[in-house]
């Protein structure tokens, strides 16, 4: 399978979303436990989940997109496109976007929990790891969108930050009760 | 039946498949020598294209299932050359009148 441009844009999305709710899981459930084998579990659960319905949904999306698409040529040409080559590269297409979205989204999730995995986990291990996996996601977003590296890299870091602060605000309220 | 040696289609098409990939997978066919594409109208949805064939002997419905394959619908067979050789149109009083 190519790559093209068009691709990234679930990329993006699925890392994203992958990466920054399993360390939303890990911040939340050290709360209440450090041990390994729950946090592995609770955020591996998550990882999955989120990989399917980050799939599932692009699938639906991208199949209700690309068939109006179909329907809109459909009327311009006066015919029906079913069981064509045209149909076929549609077909694909929304296959190819489900993968990279549940793909990318599990494999964003598999970030912060990797120092759990190698029972090393500490949420400041899983928080660092997050930080520089989203660096590298600015960089990506930067090269695609031919935009400033610099513009790209703190957005997305700043994103990222705003959500941390916001799992440990919750996590903090949790322990003042 | 005799063999079609040159055929030339309206064709409307969208916009993908490109141009290019049209007139690749028709040269493909079995005894066309060669395709000519030209773009003459273009909209938001569709572009209108001549398609001209030759070959030794063209298969017209295997020209036409290529064409719809990749969403085209022939509009007109503007021109078709059949026979043992090339047979080009006489320009009588009429047409230059």
């Amino acid at each position: 399978m190519s790559f093209n441009i068009e691709e990234g844009r679930y990329i993006i999305l699925g890392s994203i979303d992958g990466l920054l709710a399993t360390l939303g899981i890990i911040v939340g459930v050290s709360v209440v436990s450090a041990t390994n084998s729950i946090i592995v579990s609770a955020a591996f659960g998550g990882a999955i989940a989120l990989a399917l319905t980050n799939g599932l949904g692009s699938y639906l999306a991208e199949s209700t997109i690309e068939y109006g698409k179909l329907a809109i040529t459909e009327r311009s040409l006066l015919r029906k496109l079913n069981n064509t080559y045209v149909e076929s590269q549609s077909r694909r297409k929304i296959v190819k976007d489900a993968v990279s979205s549940g793909g990318a989204s599990f494999l964003g999730s598999l970030i912060p929990l990797a120092p759990w995995i190698l029972s090393v986990g500490s949420v400041a291990a899983s928080v660092a790891l997050s930080l520089f996996s989203l660096v590298a996601l600015g960089v990506y977003s930067a090269y695609i969108s031919r935009q400033s590296y610099a513009i790209s890299v703190i957005k997305m870091v700043g994103l990222g930050m705003l959500i941390v602060i916001a799992v440990q605000l919750l996590r903090i309220g949790h322990l003042v009760q | 039946m005799s063999q079609i040696k040159r055929l030339v289609l309206d064709v409307l098409k969208p916009h993908e498949p490109t141009n290019v990939e049209v007139a690749s997978a028709i040269g493909d066919i079995r005894n066309v020598d060669g395709v000519n594409l030209s773009l003459y109208e273009v909209d938001q949805q569709t572009e209108n294209v001549k398609i001209t064939v030759e070959g030794t002997d063209v298969n017209y419905d295997l020209v036409l299932q290529t064409i719809e394959n990749l969403g085209g619908v022939v509009h007109s067979v503007d021109e078709i050359i059949a026979g043992k050789k090339i047979v080009e149109e006489e320009e009588t009083l009429h047409d230059r009148g």
